[in-house]
């Protein structure tokens, strides 16, 4: 008996090593990121190595993050939550779970791109786009707008995202547009033309190797691959809906601030610091928020994507959102 | 009888609530929420979950029946060259978990995906269990009656079906029960394959709604499904310990012109139940070798390492307790608990996770995203493991001995802690280990309970799936393959057995 409680304790620590003992609630700085690691993390190895904060980081879906915070509710070990769409963001706020974030820190960006109360605020720009594949897909047969995908022509031709926050952000869009019926018909629609993944990076390698025409994603994931592979070896383009449709949606990855952990402040303002407003230009061609941080040679300016005038406070019925897709049976 | 020690007692019954706790809670949240568990229940979606997760039980069952008897049948039945070959050929998809062979699969082939894609990965996984089940029931079928029904006149084909297979089918009904269950609470190569069956709808109910009611409600249905396999498996399980006839005699049928083609065909099974999926995982890992994180990799083994060693320690420390008390000292409490324990022998993973995310959340927070939490949710899976591998050895140590040492004058602990734990000790650490090696491949669990910041190298490889980033799964992959699978199968008794007896003549 000795010799096995002295191989658990043994055991507790060489798990400690592993740096998985149990998480201390108060001490740790745990933030909830609701993006990519592979695009994430080195920024965050940036933010360690200047502030000498060490921090947890909990990876996952932005809606699954968003219930987690509202299932956890008082008890949540979150300190921020760093979403990858305005909708958790704002299902979050909206249950009363973040706090009103300081002026100073807001007003380092446009209104439009923050909550109307100041609780949370965008770091980093993104436009919905339309994948295609250039062999599967002629420009003659690109649609004009995103409804169109609904159309027979498209059956099984179409990758989509329903677990991925900006799927449903745009989602949350459309019902507000278009109306709630038009996007449950829409939905519907997918759920014969479209091809379900988990993510937008599995949209563009699934229409990159052709084993599906063309998807619904996020536009820095082509240019991430371009800027991987060279972009004269890319097998697709991206492409923009005619002028203010729902589905050249604008939206914002941000970040809203959970418990009163002093170190939530110093994190939310690094993340609206030069060095990571480059790193998001830099690393994942995203747009930056701030003034002074030029966006990537060859994109069009944000302020002048035909995206549709969408509030993006409205993005926080992301439960009545779910609750359509979940209807359409595509989750 | 002497009484149970009263550790053994404590740690018994402490296991069983933690054991049914977790399960509680997530009922007693379903009947909070009963207007939207039925409204979800109600949705045609539901239905056709069910239909999918039925299709795909029973037609895997159905296969892997087919594939197991036939290599069986021709290993041990015939004079096939190289019977051991084919014989470690037909049990080493054991040493891969199912989502890795999913995950050889779509690398190479990436419209790989839907029914047929994991129909075919999971009868690939699953017929091992039929082969070893069905193969030690050949060895000990009654040669004599075969040799009087062919003289009086029988095809071959006639002997097999009314004198062989009757005295096989309690052991192969056994192995497809055990077969459905696996089908039944699989996750990760079904979700990898994105093919909808319950439990990959649980995790997205569970990730892409706020109302958790949603994904409770199917996870009770999966339970329920879980229990009617299990109610069948009782009634056909207890045929596993038939002994080998007193002169074991073989009758092995020429394949005379059949031999290639039989062995083409056994080949044919190793190749899609390892060879090719293995082959494009090394491919893949050789690929991208200049491109792999080694720093990640490793941080991700040892702490994969790391948590399944505390794991193992944590279910053998509660599967001897209990194996103690049920073996040597066997009482009607004993029993109920041990019961209780093996009742979840079937449970989804998913499910405990589930319930567990719920319980740690509201209930008790202090240990919500904490390695204990995680090691709850092991311990409630892996327990019945430890008890199965457990009690065996304990109670193959002579009763006699004990009896001998208290008879020279030491104290019932003594002889316990001195005599009969160190005669078991082999077997127990054993025991300990195969728990070990199965946490290692846990995947459902792992990924709704791991603290914080904590990768191992089943969820790494599940991230890298979900962006189609193959060349980053694959090493994740093989190491797995490496350090779990085939020590799991090399400790694997009947697997042990099975090749003993093959290779025999």
């Amino acid at each position: 008996m000795k010799k096995i409680f002295a191989a658990a304790l043994a055991a507790v620590s060489v798990v400690g090593l592993a740096g998985c003992a149990p998480a201390d609630s108060d001490g740790d700085f745990v933030v909830y990121v609701g993006r990519s690691e592979t695009l994430i993390q080195p920024l965050i190895d940036q933010y360690v190595a200047e502030s000498g904060i060490e921090v947890q980081v909990r990876y996952a879906g932005s809606a699954e993050l968003a219930a987690q915070i509202l299932e956890e509710g008082d008890n949540s070990p979150a300190d921020v939550f760093f979403a990858q769409d305005a909708g958790a963001l704002g299902a979050v706020s909206k249950a009363g779970f973040l706090r009103e974030l300081d002026a100073e820190l807001l007003n380092l960006i446009a209104p439009e791109y923050r909550a109307a109360d100041g609780t949370w605020m965008g770091a980093s720009g993104r436009v919905r786009v339309f994948n295609y594949n250039t062999d599967q897909v002629s420009e003659a047969e690109l649609p004009s707008s995103v409804l169109d995908l609904a159309g027979p022509e498209w059956r099984g031709r179409i990758g989509i995202a329903p677990t991925n926050s900006s799927f449903q952000a745009f989602v949350t869009a459309l019902a507000k547009v278009e109306g709630e019926d038009v996007a449950a018909e829409w939905l519907s629609a997918m759920k014969e033309n479209g091809v379900i993944y988990e993510k937008n990076s599995a949209i563009l390698e699934a229409v990159e190797s052709g084993q599906v025409d063309a998807g619904l994603i996020n536009h820095y994931y082509w240019y991430a691959k371009g800027n991987e592979v060279g972009f004269e070896n890319l097998n697709s383009e991206i492409a923009a809906f005619e002028s203010q449709d729902v589905g050249n949606l604008r939206n914002v990855a941000g970040v809203g601030i959970v418990s009163e952990d002093p170190r939530a402040k110093d994190f939310v303002e690094f993340l609206l610091s030069e060095t990571a407003q480059q790193y998001f230009v830099n690393e994942t061609s995203e747009y930056p928020l701030i003034d002074g941080v030029e966006p990537m040679a060859g994109l069009t300016p944000l302020d002048q994507i035909p995206a549709p005038e969408f509030d993006l406070n409205d993005l926080e019925a992301l439960e009545e959102t779910l609750q359509l897709i979940r209807a359409a049976g595509l989750i | 009888m002497q009484k149970p020690p009263v550790l053994t007692v404590v740690l018994g019954v402490f296991a069983a609530l933690l054991a049914i706790v977790p399960l509680g809670y997530l009922v007693l949240r379903l009947a909070e929420g009963i207007e939207a568990a039925s409204a979800e229940l109600a949705r045609p979606r539901t239905f056709e979950l069910l239909s999918n997760t039925v299709l795909l039980v029973v037609s895997v069952s159905l296969t892997a029946l087919v594939v197991g008897v036939i290599q069986a049948w021709f290993v041990v039945r015939t004079n096939l060259s190289y019977p051991g070959f084919y014989a470690v050929v037909a049990t080493v998809p054991l040493a891969i978990p199912s989502y890795v062979l999913a995950l050889g699969y779509v690398s190479i082939f990436p419209w790989f995906s839907g029914f047929w894609a994991s129909w075919l990965v999971l009868t690939m996984a699953t017929a091992p269990y039929v082969f070893l089940a069905v193969s030690a029931a050949l060895l000990r079928v009654d040669i004599a009656a075969e040799e009087v029904g062919r003289s009086l006149g029988l095809s071959r084909l006639q002997v097999f079906l009314k004198i062989t297979w009757p005295q096989v089918r309690t052991s192969a009904t056994a192995a497809v029960l055990l077969v459905s269950l696996y089908v039944l609470s699989e996750f990760g190569a079904i979700a990898l394959l994105r093919f909808d069956t319950f439990t990959r709808a649980i995790y997205n109910a569970y990730r892409s709604s706020f109302d958790r009611t949603a994904a409770a409600s199917l996870a009770l249905v999966l339970v329920a499904l879980t229990l009617v396999i299990v109610l069948l498996e009782r009634r056909y399980r207890g045929d596993y310990l038939m002994q080998r006839p007193a002169n074991p005699r073989r009758l092995k049928q020429d394949l005379g012109k059949l031999q290639t083609p039989v062995t083409l065909l056994l080949a044919l099974f190793g190749l899609l139940g390892a060879g090719l999926p293995m082959a494009a995982l090394l491919n893949w890992t050789m690929i991208g070798s200049s491109a792999t994180d080694l720093g990640k990799l490793f941080a991700a083994t040892l702490s994969s390492a790391g948590i399944a060693l505390l794991a193992a320690i944590v279910v053998s420390i509660f599967a001897l307790a209990v194996s103690i008390w049920v073996v040597l000292h066997k009482n009607k409490l004993g029993s109920f608990i041990e019961g209780l324990l093996w009742s979840n022998h079937a449970l989804p993973a998913i499910v405990v996770g589930l319930a567990l995310v719920f319980f740690g959340a509201n209930v008790t927070p202090w240990i919500y995203q904490s390695i204990w939490l995680l090691m709850i949710a092991y311990l409630i899976l892996f327990l019945p493991n430890g008890l199965a591998a457990m009690s065996t050895p304990l109670a193959q140590v002579p009763k006699g001995l004990t009896e001998v040492s208290q008879s020279l004058g030491q104290s019932y602990r003594k002889s316990l802690t001195k005599v009969i734990l160190p005669i078991a000790s082999p077997g127990l650490i054993a025991a300990a280990a195969l728990v070990m090696l199965t946490v290692l491949k846990e995947l459902p669990a792992t990924l709704l309970l791991r603290p914080t910041g904590v990768e191992t190298l089943a969820t790494r490889l599940w991230s890298a799936t979900e962006e189609l980033a193959y060349a980053q799964a694959a090493p994740f992959a093989l190491v797995l393959v490496i350090i779990a699978g085939l020590p799991a199968l090399a400790l694997n008794a009947s697997v042990r057995k099975t090749y003993a007896e093959v290779n025999e003549e």
